[in-house]
């Protein structure tokens, strides 16, 4: 649905007077006969810097939390492409296409240049000075119980200062808030195994059984993992590795398993239970949890039929060790907490915990250590900010209008603050909520330190570096912000730092021989550090759980039939945009969806069984509406998903973010149910039952492949045709 | 509609007209121009004759970077203060004032101390083409010993008989082919296999050897050293 305004006449018009245009300029000057090209020298290079000959720094990628350490290209002091640094255990030397895009981020033209205050409805750009005296301004007089900073993840350096100045000002009120991170599983994970993110072995596994964990596309550290499951499929001594993927929506890693199943939605519990049962190894409790998963009543209740479970159960038992993953599928339920309990049981019966399972190191700084974010945190800052108890927000790294359900009133709630501030790249829409918007470094000007959540191999801390000068003057480091906010209060303790850099350095050289620097000097050891990129560390351990108490696995009936909202709504979290932060980097938006290869738009996923059903044909607009509203997208046939659900990817229907993400599709977020998982309080994504109907309009898909579509705007592009009907002797 | 017509054809008159000006470059190798670009006018007037040839400076003091990259690149505003600043017999002369300005700063503080020289660029190709400085002078000077000064010129003219440079070579494709392919005659001796590929440069297919052998086109007929 790209509505540009400009048809395909217009064009071929402008291309025809375009290349007159070039033939004319043919006979006169051009802008270098004219002299209005310049070229201008270096006033001052350093030795290494030559035209056109590239430069490479070391820096760490910001675009998603798994902390992937880059490499970039610079020349002429422009950062022209990223690759990974092979020196990272996590991504070691590679790089996903999220990550790539990362230079969109830093050219984007739609970046806040300056600070801007509200006024009205419009921004009326400031000086920083005015900005950090408004702040001041505003802070007097208020307690620090009544100001909320809300946060995406932050970790290293950042949320150390970040820490301070909430300690400075007594605000004890820090919403760490990720949309799309896995809050449930982690704390299945704390209660199963004793930490949050044990390391997961899939090279190590001989059979990897998948609940939803999209570990190849967007779970957790898909670049870490990706290469994990290459080893895993050479498998080890010639036996290649199985994978089993149990979703109810096709992913990325679902379209990469050897058996993919469609479950019904919310009953992976169920699954994992009967499966536990057909082992029949179980003793004690366990045993006692699954005696009623008979193969007949997990069938009848997950739709996986009964020989399947067999079978998966018989490879199981025949290859040992094996790895059982519970993904962001099964996490999205109100009975989230329990379907991941019952999963990660699973691993315990098959022995798996301590072989495929592991233990992990971590940061030997725990103040370094990373938030991480989690949606019930956003409930309790909704909920505080709709009860009027925060009267300043900070807001950074989280755009929470955008990613919350309307039901929540997000919107709503932060209008009752009196005072809002937004740490903002972009407009976004929830910088666009905020009274004062102060813009940011992209993360390819910006200082840092990153301690990864899921460290590979080592404990290690990343640093990020600028990899080039800023694009503009006006913008800030993050880091830069919170100490000038900090020297608001503190100025004693932080005169010493004349910005973030020289406090990192400082932090960094003071503990130089824990962080493996003891018999070298602080010159040599900090440039050593800032060339590697990364500091690897011996870091403490936590044993892992030997075994895990079935007490609070209890799964609930299967749900009733409900006539008016037959069907369930699978957000699909695409392995590019995520929660939709990145929408408006345009490579993203124009590289193909890996399974239905449709760029620039949302779309319905429905099963052709559902679809005949329905009359649906591809293409048709279709209604989904829910209990809190409606969205319409263009339906897409799809076999790889349950036919009782339906599927629409997360990130697009922006409202606001500049041109390349304003208006394009629809916004799932919107429609969602404001129902949270009991265990934890996270929001269960998986939950909304919606119902569909058609409105009539259809429109050609635009998309990569199919013989029936296969069309741009109506245009063919590699149209697909079987090899024995190509002639090659008549296409020659 | 007759207009149209009229325009239509005098567009592909005047490209036709533009593209065979191109074919028919002169073929020499020479430094004397072929032709005079206009004269861009430049921040300072820089002479290049008194640097030249009065003071038999080469080339590649000042453009350091042609023999280290694709670029010759403009020399950096520190390697003329480098110099200037114990030359004390011009220091007070009018141009090398205004040099000094760009690195202390004017005193109106128009320009602020160290602003990098705003030259005006000369020799320009378009971007999908990749000519590389430093292979011409790893030919030209290093392996075949000609002085820098011709060797510069057979692109850039004599740029020792002029102040500021002036473009009189067309750069254009046909331009350089006329070079190419008389310094690299498409033989049969190594090379890539020519066939009935576009392995030349469009304009005059390779002649055979003669002595049966395959038609075969050296490292620089080949589209891609250019167009990459």
């Amino acid at each position: 649905m790209m509505d540009s305004g400009f048809d395909r006449r217009d064009f071929l018009k402008v291309m025809g007077w375009g290349g007159a245009a070039v033939a004319l300029t043919g006979c006169g000057n051009t802008s270098v006969e004219d002299g209005r090209e310049t070229v201008v020298s270096y006033s001052e290079p350093a030795d290494y810097v030559i035209p056109s000959i590239g430069v490479y720094y070391n820096s760490t990628c910001a675009q998603c939390d798994a902390s992937c350490s880059i490499n970039g290209r610079v020349r002429e002091g422009r950062v022209l492409k990223l690759e990974g640094n092979p020196d990272s255990t996590i991504n070691r030397g590679k790089m996903c296409g999220l990550g790539q895009a990362g230079v969109q981020h830093h050219y984007n033209p739609d970046r806040v240049r300056q600070p801007l205050l509200r006024k009205g409805n419009q921004g009326e750009a400031i000086t920083w000075e005015k900005a950090y005296a408004l702040i001041a301004e505003k802070m007097k007089g208020v307690s620090g119980s009544e100001v909320a900073f809300l946060s995406g993840s932050v970790s290293g350096h950042l949320k150390v200062l970040l820490g301070n100045y909430l300690d400075s000002i007594g605000c004890k009120n820090h919403f760490v808030y990720e949309a799309i991170a896995p809050g449930v599983v982690r704390a299945a994970n704390k209660k199963s195994y004793g930490v949050e993110m044990p390391r997961f072995s899939i090279n190590k596994a001989k059979v990897v059984l998948s609940f939803g964990a999209d570990f190849l596309g967007s779970w957790v550290s898909p670049v870490h993992f990706s290469q994990q499951y290459a080893e895993f499929r050479k498998g080890v001594n010639g036996q290649r590795g199985v994978l089993i993927q149990v979703e109810p929506k096709m992913t990325l890693t679902g379209a990469n398993a050897d058996r993919w199943l469609a479950i019904r939605p919310g009953t992976e519990g169920v699954l994992a239970l009967g499966i536990i049962n057909a082992l029949g190894v179980a003793k004690g409790d366990v045993a006692e949890l699954v005696k009623d998963y008979d193969r007949a009543r997990v069938s009848n209740e997950t739709g996986v039929p009964a020989g399947q479970i067999d079978k998966i159960a018989a490879l199981l038992k025949l290859r040992s060790p094996s790895l059982v993953l519970a993904g962001s599928a099964a996490e999205g339920y109100v009975h989230g907490s329990q379907n991941a309990a019952a999963i990660n049981l699973l691993n315990h019966v098959l022995g798996n915990v301590g072989k495929t399972v592991e233990i992990t190191e971590s940061v030997p700084f725990p103040q370094m250590a990373p938030a991480t974010g989690s949606t019930a945190a956003l409930k309790s800052l909704s909920d505080g900010l709709a009860a009027g108890k925060f009267k300043v927000l900070f807001s950074y790294a989280a755009n929470p209008v955008y990613t919350s359900p309307s039901a929540m009133k997000v919107r709503e709630s932060m209008g009752k603050a009196g005072f809002k501030v937004a740490f903002a790249h972009y407009l976004d829409e929830t910088a666009l909520e905020a009274d004062l918007v102060l813009p940011l470094d992209s993360a390819l000007e910006d200082w840092g330190t990153h301690v990864p959540e899921y460290l590979a191999t080592c404990a290690q801390i990343n640093i990020q570096q600028p990899l080039m000068e800023k694009l503009h003057p006006e913008t800030r480091g993050m880091g830069d912000i919170l100490l000038a906010l900090l020297k608001q209060n503190r100025a004693d303790e932080y005169k010493g730092y004349e910005d973030y850099y020289a406090y990192m350095r400082n932090a960094l050289l003071k503990n130089k021989s824990a962080l493996g620097g003891a018999k070298i000097d602080d010159e040599t050891f900090w440039n050593e550090t800032l060339s590697r990129g990364i500091i690897k560390l011996e870091g403490p351990t936590t044993n892992l759980a030997s075994k895990t108490s079935v007490a609070g696995i209890n799964l609930p009936e299967a749900a009733e039939e409900n006539a008016d909202y037959p069907m369930q709504l699978i957000p699909a979290v695409s392995a590019s945009l995520r929660d939709g932060r990145h929408t408006n980097q345009p490579w993203l938006q124009e590289s193909p969806d890996p399974l239905t290869t449709i760029v620039w738009d949302s779309w319905v996923e429905i099963h052709p069984k559902k679809a005949a059903e329905m009359h649906i044909v591809e293409g048709d607009i279709i209604e989904v509406t829910s209990r809190n509203g409606s969205i319409k997208a263009q339906a897409y046939l799809f076999p790889g998903i349950h036919p009782e659900a339906v599927s629409i990817p997360l990130g697009r229907g922006h409202e606001a973010m500049g041109r390349y993400a304003k208006g394009f599709g629809v916004n799932p977020f919107q429609i969602m149910d404001a129902v949270y998982d009991k265990g934890t309080g996270e929001l269960a994504m998986n939950e909304t039952r919606v119902k569909i109907s058609k409105t009539g309009q259809r429109v050609i898909v635009v998309k990569d492949e199919g013989a029936v579509g296969g069309k741009q705007m109506g245009k063919k592009i590699a149209v697909r045709v079987s090899t024995d009907e190509v002639d090659l002797s008549e296409e020659v | 509609m007759h207009r149209f017509i009229h325009l239509s054809v005098l567009l592909m008159g005047l490209f036709s007209a533009t593209c065979s000006y191109g074919a028919d470059a002169p073929q020499s190798a020479q430094m004397t121009p072929d032709s005079s670009w206009p004269l861009v006018e430049q921040p300072i007037e820089f002479p290049h004759n008194r640097h030249a040839k009065d003071m038999q400076i080469d080339c590649m003091y000042c453009h350091t970077y042609a023999r280290r990259s694709a670029v010759a690149g403009i020399p950096p505003l520190k390697k003329c203060i480098g110099c200037h600043q114990s030359i004390e017999s011009v220091r007070e002369t009018p141009r090398i004032k205004k040099l000094f300005e760009y690195w202390e700063g004017s005193a109106d503080g128009k320009i602020a101390a160290k602003t990098p020289m705003p030259w005006k660029k000369v020799h320009d190709l378009p971007d999908f083409v990749r000519f590389n400085h430093e292979r011409h002078i790893k030919r030209f000077i290093e392996q075949q010993n000609r002085p820098t000064q011709e060797a510069c010129g057979y692109c850039h003219g004599d740029v020792k008989e002029l102040t500021v440079a002036r473009r009189s070579k067309a750069l254009s494709m046909g331009w350089c082919a006329s070079c190419h392919e008389k310094d690299h005659p498409v033989t049969a001796a190594g090379g890539v296999s020519a066939g009935d590929q576009a392995y030349w440069y469009g304009f005059n297919k390779p002649v055979s050897s003669g002595s049966g052998g395959e038609v075969k086109a050296q490292g620089p007929n080949d589209c891609w050293h250019c167009h990459k």
